[in-house]
């Protein structure tokens, strides 16, 4: 467990980018314009991402984090720049990325299991399959004594877990994750992000997930990427070669949070 | 629990909220008929019998059925009832496709709003003598109810489809939905309750045309017809027997939607 030195630490742009990237962004420029007013979010941004690793973008608020997911996901288009998965430009939203979205974003009008079915049915899998499939990762979620329930009658921390099981039943390759436990309370918050590593465990996927949580960012990531005040730009790249489960009372756990804590502060965040 | 004029209430029992709400509501109307009594006596105007009267000319045209034409209670009622059921269904085919529609898409609101708005002030009563004279009595009456509840219908399936929250969209894109099926996996389940709203709103509406309707259309011999031609016989009892029977109509129609907006509601987890 040693991040501190060069070992386990990689600084700046130059580990940005390399050739065996899964997810490569490259250069990308977003400017928002509303008639005078111009709002330069992303200005030049690199980053590549690895394969199967879960990465987490921690910033001041506003800095562009909700946009960098959004242009991954196809949701918006670059005003310059480019995104490729695999080599293959990502243009459109598809079925490859999934998102896990901060206020859950589940449909009312469906049940627990009609939700996770979603993806499934516009994919037009058969019935049994779909069924078979939503149970599965319902299951998975620890939520099969609700998969007939409506959405309105779960917990907070219950409803995230359908958005996961939703995002994850269709095998995305790619799972954005945009604060998504950032309308929990602290203990619920503690908890899904164990039962998030637990879910992953089983699975190969490649997770970008934003926070604004240094403690949660230092507890579940592969590699920790600090962002500037907007444009975003990368701060510095952090890599958390440490085994899991992690524990927060350990000393190197505490100094790492510490140590990123302050550079964000640098960038004149006061929220924790 | 709390006491009411010294009777035990308690808030979260069913049973007490319905007995609470039906006491509120008989002492109500009874309050009403007593004052429309007053109103009657001390005015000893003959256009305003009493209640009793009023009773009695109802009792009467149900016993006997009316002794002017020869038709009886329920033979007007199955003739304004069928009027408003047929143009309620062309309402309701009508508006709210087109309502999908124009809440999805700007260009086609921004092009029809003109003519909806120059339309929509024209009383729908303005209408019946163009389109009774012209149409007929089958088509003309129907029509004017059509037009008393599109407007409301209209305008709360567009709002419907604009109040979606964006993050279903998002969410299903993510999931692979094409546009058509954001459309009709997302827009169209979530704008549910708002149609049912509407169809509150323009039964109500859709109950104080189909009289003036039939002042028009004679021979349809409806509730209207009715009242009518007790009026100018200068019978007033049986004119009002027949504003009973219409009041009491629109209350039976307007409840049974409300019964389904709340099943609706539970069953969409939506409250609108
Ligand atoms: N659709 C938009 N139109 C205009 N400005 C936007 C839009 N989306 C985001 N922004 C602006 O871009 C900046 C970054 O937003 P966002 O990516 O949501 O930040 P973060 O997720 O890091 O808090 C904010 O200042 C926000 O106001
Ligand atoms: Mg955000």
């Amino acid at each position: 467990m040693n991040w501190e030195g060069n070992a386990g630490c990689t600084w700046g742009e130059s580990s940005a980018t390399s050739d065996d990237a899964h997810i490569s962004i490259r250069n990308l420029v977003k400017i928002f314009k509303r008639d005078e007013s111009e709002t330069v979010v992303l200005d030049n941004f690199t980053l590549d991402i690895r394969k199967g690793e879960l990465i987490t973008l921690v910033g001041p608020s506003g800095s562009g984090k909700t946009t960098i997911l959004r242009l991954i996901a196809g949701l918006i288009e670059p005003t310059s720049g480019e995104i490729h998965i695999d080599g293959r430009p990502c243009a459109a939203p598809g079925s490859d990325r999934g998102m896990v979205f901060q206020d859950f974003a589940l449909f009312p009008w469906r049940s627990v299991r009609k939700n996770v079915e979603f993806g499934l049915e516009l994919a037009g899998i058969p019935k049994e399959e779909r069924k078979e499939r939503a149970e599965k990762y319902i299951k998975l979620a620890g939520l099969e004594k609700f998969i007939d329930s409506r959405v309105h009658e779960l917990s907070g921390g219950m409803k995230q877990r359908v958005g996961i099981a939703r995002a994850l039943v269709g095998h995305p390759d790619v799972i954005l994750m945009d604060e998504p436990f950032g309308s929990l309370d602290a203990q619920t918050r503690n908890i899904m992000q164990v039962q998030l590593l637990k879910i992953l465990e089983k699975t190969d996927q490649t997770i970008v997930f934003v926070t604004h949580s240094v403690d949660e960012a230092v507890f579940l990531s592969d590699r920790i990427v600090v962002l500037t005040k907007r444009p975003a730009a990368i701060k510095e790249i952090i890599d958390i070669p440490w085994p899991r489960p992690r524990d927060r009372a350990d000393r190197e756990f505490a100094a790492l949070r510490k140590r990123i804590l302050t550079e964000l502060e640098e960038e004149n965040v006061m929220d924790y | 629990m709390s006491r009411i004029l010294g009777i035990k209430y308690d808030e979260n029992n069913k049973n007490h909220r319905f007995a609470r709400t039906l006491v509120i509501a008989v002492i109500s109307l009874t309050l009403f008929i007593l004052v429309w009594w007053a109103v009657s006596v001390v005015t000893g105007n003959t256009a305003i019998p009493t209640p009793l009267e009023t009773w009695n000319a109802l009792v009467d045209l149900y016993l006997n059925g009316d002794r002017m034409t020869h038709r009886t209670l329920g033979q007007y009622i199955s003739a304004s009832l069928s009027t408003f059921v047929r143009g309620f269904i062309l309402a309701l085919a009508v508006a709210v496709p087109l309502g999908l529609v124009l809440g999805y898409s700007k260009l086609l609101r921004d092009f029809s709003n003109p003519v909806i708005e120059v339309l929509r002030p024209i009383a729908p009563i303005a209408w019946a003598p163009i389109f009774i004279l012209s149409l007929g009595y089958t088509i003309g009456p129907m029509l004017v109810v059509f037009v008393g509840i599109f407007f409301p219908l209209l305008t709360n399936v567009i709002f419907g489809v604009r109040k979606i929250d964006p993050n279903w969209i998002d969410a299903a894109k993510t999931l692979g939905a094409s546009q058509l099926q954001v459309f009709y996996k997302v827009m169209v389940p979530s704008a549910v309750p708002y149609v049912m709203n509407g169809i509150k709103i323009g039964l109500g509406i859709g109950w104080m045309c189909i009289v003036a309707a039939e002042l028009y259309a004679t021979p349809l011999m409806g509730i209207g017809f009715y009242l009518a031609t007790q009026a100018n016989a200068g019978y007033w009892p049986g004119a009002y027997a027949g504003l009973v029977i219409i009041g009491v109509l629109g209350l039976l129609t307007v409840g049974v939607a409300d019964l389904i907006h709340r099943i609706v509601a539970k069953r969409t987890g939506m409250d609108v």
